[in-house]
């Protein structure tokens, strides 16, 4: 019996790896350029920004050099398909042939020892997309000791600018929030009952996109509640999950505010298998994945708040920049597109 | 172990005993011949480093499965220990080491005592600790939104310092070992654990005292798990509520490859040690690959676990009465 757990076991461990879903090929060309990330702000590095000469890096050519990359979640979602993708591309189009990628498999120990093993490897320039915004101490240390910049994309590690990173690039998630809370009141005409699908707890995407959310809702919409608030840990069958048990607890739910698009689709998944119809519940939510902007064709999905996941170009450039001396600031925010019923069939290309 | 010891039987305890240990010398040969940055000081220490917290663990989940017993609220307990450490760090290093050890020992008390005393099945009734503890600790973060950091400089140095370029959560695995080691071969206390995991029934009739073994077995494994978690809490300097997860499972993958049958009654702690450090290079050489994707790992590991016991099943096969 005690053999029959093992081989349990054993499955367990086998059939943890990643479904990886087939990236989808881009539709069209020439659309390529339209879908890079724009930088919102600060349009001119402000004053205070990070230089080489105070970080102590020595210079590198970007080409040559030893780049590391690691990912955070698996590749099971389309916006990790594209940063992962966007990434090397970018490296491969600028002739950096040294570049090193690891994954973490949406566990937190392994990116830490990933990044550790990146710099043990002589990696010069560390591109960290964060699982967790804190606990980064032993990879900051032995950094900080090897001099090598760290970039950090689409969310923040919680520690001093400069001396421990050079950069954060990635979206404004409390003016996402916010964005989608308008979507949200103009598709309830400003008053119902509202359930938000959270995030993943521990990092400061989560709370940036609740907090947005909630202050302009309490600010613009006082006659919408919101009535129910459950993590879907960024997970399809776990928005899926929990939106089930919110049909059965909350059946007058008027809107779902899912903050990201792989939840939302858990929701539709939901909503279907309760027998609502399209509308009936308004759903917003925020990535921009092809799946979801699908969604609002479909008349399931009220509108989408983009969260552009094409870091490559972006990240490479500020690097470059940091080599070449100029001052880098804490934080580039960069500009998110919308989706809603007005645009979501002519924009189905740009999304990923 | 009979005097009629089949040359297969002795071919399989030695295979189990030092398979891994034999696995883990070829990959690091193989790794060193294949990267250069492999059989690095850097890259060797960082793996040490990275597999004490897990080594930690499986020495207690060893005492759990020799008893013929399993231990699954240990990744729970972990990372309920992490943010117990963190959050008691505030009122001193004493405290930072005081609170998780004394929750996370209770957890293990508690489970032992009623596998001892009720006969439940040590399966459900640590899958119940699993949920408790990761409830509980979800219960302390706000649902893992509040990371507490590690305010105690003293605490956080036991989980960062490295004399010598060697962490200190590699010297405490070692002490571990050294004690854990002593206690199972050279006490009566071990010989119990290996008794009553070879036939518990046998065990009880010579006079084993069979529920205080028990007991004991899973307040060492509690312990020791809030023990791995406090010092990961002090390396990573903060309370991170998003770990642990499944980790129980790489705790008995360890466990098991290094030659501890889950039939209980037969096992040892170096094959464990070989175990997790085997666990860690695996996972080092597929990045080290750097193509593949880590999802190999698993597959790896995975595939590793199911030669192990298919070898184990073949080689202690006895011959047909």
């Amino acid at each position: 019996m005690r053999a029959a757990l093992v081989l349990a076991a054993a499955a367990v461990v086998l059939t943890g790896c990643a479904k990886a879903e087939a990236p989808t090929a881009t539709a069209n060309p020439a659309d390529a350029q339209a879908q890079q990330q724009v930088v919102k702000s600060p349009s001119a590095p402000a004053g205070g920004g990070c230089t080489i000469a105070q970080h102590g890096s020595p210079k590198f050519d970007l080409k040559s050099a030893v780049v590391g990359f690691s990912q955070s979640e698996k590749e099971a979602n389309p916006f990790r398909i594209a940063e992962t993708k966007s990434i090397k591309d970018e490296a491969a189009k600028l002739g950096i042939a040294n570049l090193k990628v690891t994954n973490a498999q949406s566990q937190f120990s392994k990116q830490i020892s990933d990044v550790q093993q990146l710099i043990a490897q002589g990696a010069q320039l560390l591109v960290i997309a964060p699982l967790n915004s804190d606990g980064w101490e032993p990879v900051l240390q032995q950094a900080a000791a090897k001099k090598v910049p760290i970039i950090t994309i689409d969310r923040k590690i919680n520690a001093r600018h400069c001396a421990d990173y050079v950069t954060f690039i990635g979206s404004d998630f409390t003016e996402q929030g916010r964005r989608a809370a308008d979507q949200m009141i103009e598709a309830l005409g400003g008053k119902g009952k509202v359930a938000i699908l959270l995030g993943a707890p521990g990092n400061n995407v989560t709370t940036e996109r609740t907090n947005g959310f909630k202050e302009q809702i309490a600010a613009k919409a006082p006659d919408i509640e919101i009535t129910f608030e459950q993590t879907g840990e960024f997970t399809r069958e776990k928005g899926q999950q929990v939106t089930e048990q919110l049909i059965q607890s909350n059946p007058d739910i008027d809107g779902i505010y899912a903050e990201n698009d792989e939840m939302a689709l858990g929701a539709v998944t939901a909503l279907k298998g309760a027998g609502k119809k399209p509308g009936d519940v308004k759903i917003v939510s925020i990535d921009g994945t092809r799946g979801a902007v699908q969604g609002i064709v479909d008349g399931w999905i009220y509108a989408v708040i983009e969260s552009n996941p094409r870091f490559g170009q972006l990240a490479f450039a500020t690097a470059q920049k940091f080599l070449d001396g100029e001052p880098i600031p804490e934080k580039v925010i960069i500009e998110d597109r919308e989706y809603d019923s007005a645009n979501a069939k002519d924009s189905l290309g740009q999304a990923y | 172990m009979t005097l009629t010891e089949t040359t297969r039987e002795r071919a399989g305890t030695l295979f189990r005993q030092h398979g891994a240990l034999v696995v883990l010398g070829v990959l690091v040969v193989a790794g060193t011949l294949a990267f250069d940055t492999f059989l690095t000081p850097a890259n060797l220490t960082n793996i040490a480093t990275a597999s004490s917290f897990l080594a930690i663990i499986a020495i207690g989940m060893t005492f759990v499965i020799i008893s013929g017993g399993i231990d699954l609220s240990v990744g729970s307990l972990f990372v309920l220990g992490g943010v117990l450490a963190a959050y008691g760090s505030q009122y001193g290093t004493l405290a930072a080491l005081a609170l998780p050890l004394a929750v996370c020992g209770l957890f293990g008390l508690v489970q032992g005592v009623i596998i001892a005393r009720t006969g439940m099945a040590p399966f459900i009734v640590t899958l119940a600790g699993l949920l408790a503890a990761r409830g509980l600790m979800l219960s302390l973060t706000g649902e893992g939104a509040t990371t507490y950091l590690v305010e105690d400089e003293t605490f956080a140095a036991i989980g960062q310092g490295s004399p010598a370029g060697i962490g200190y959560p590699v010297f405490v695995t070692v002490a571990v070992l050294a004690v854990a080691a002593v206690f199972l071969q050279r006490t009566g206390f071990g010989q119990n654990v290996y008794a009553i995991g070879g036939n518990e029934d046998a065990a009880a009739l010579m006079g084993v005292p069979v529920s205080r073994t028990k007991i004991i077995v899973y307040l060492v494994s509690g312990l020791l798990a809030g023990l791995s978690g406090a010092l990961n809490a002090a390396r990573l300097s903060s309370g991170v509520t998003i770990l642990g997860i499944g980790l129980e499972l790489d705790v008995i993958a360890a466990v098991v490859i290094g030659g501890t049958l889950l039939t209980g009654g037969a096992g040892g702690l170096t094959g464990t040690i070989a175990g997790a450090l085997l666990l860690g290079v695996i996972q080092n050489l597929i990045n080290q690959a750097g193509g593949l994707t880590s999802a190999f790992q698993q597959v790896v590991s995975g595939a590793f676990l199911a030669a192990v016991v298919i070898v184990h099943r073949f080689l202690s096969r006895r011959a047909a009465p």
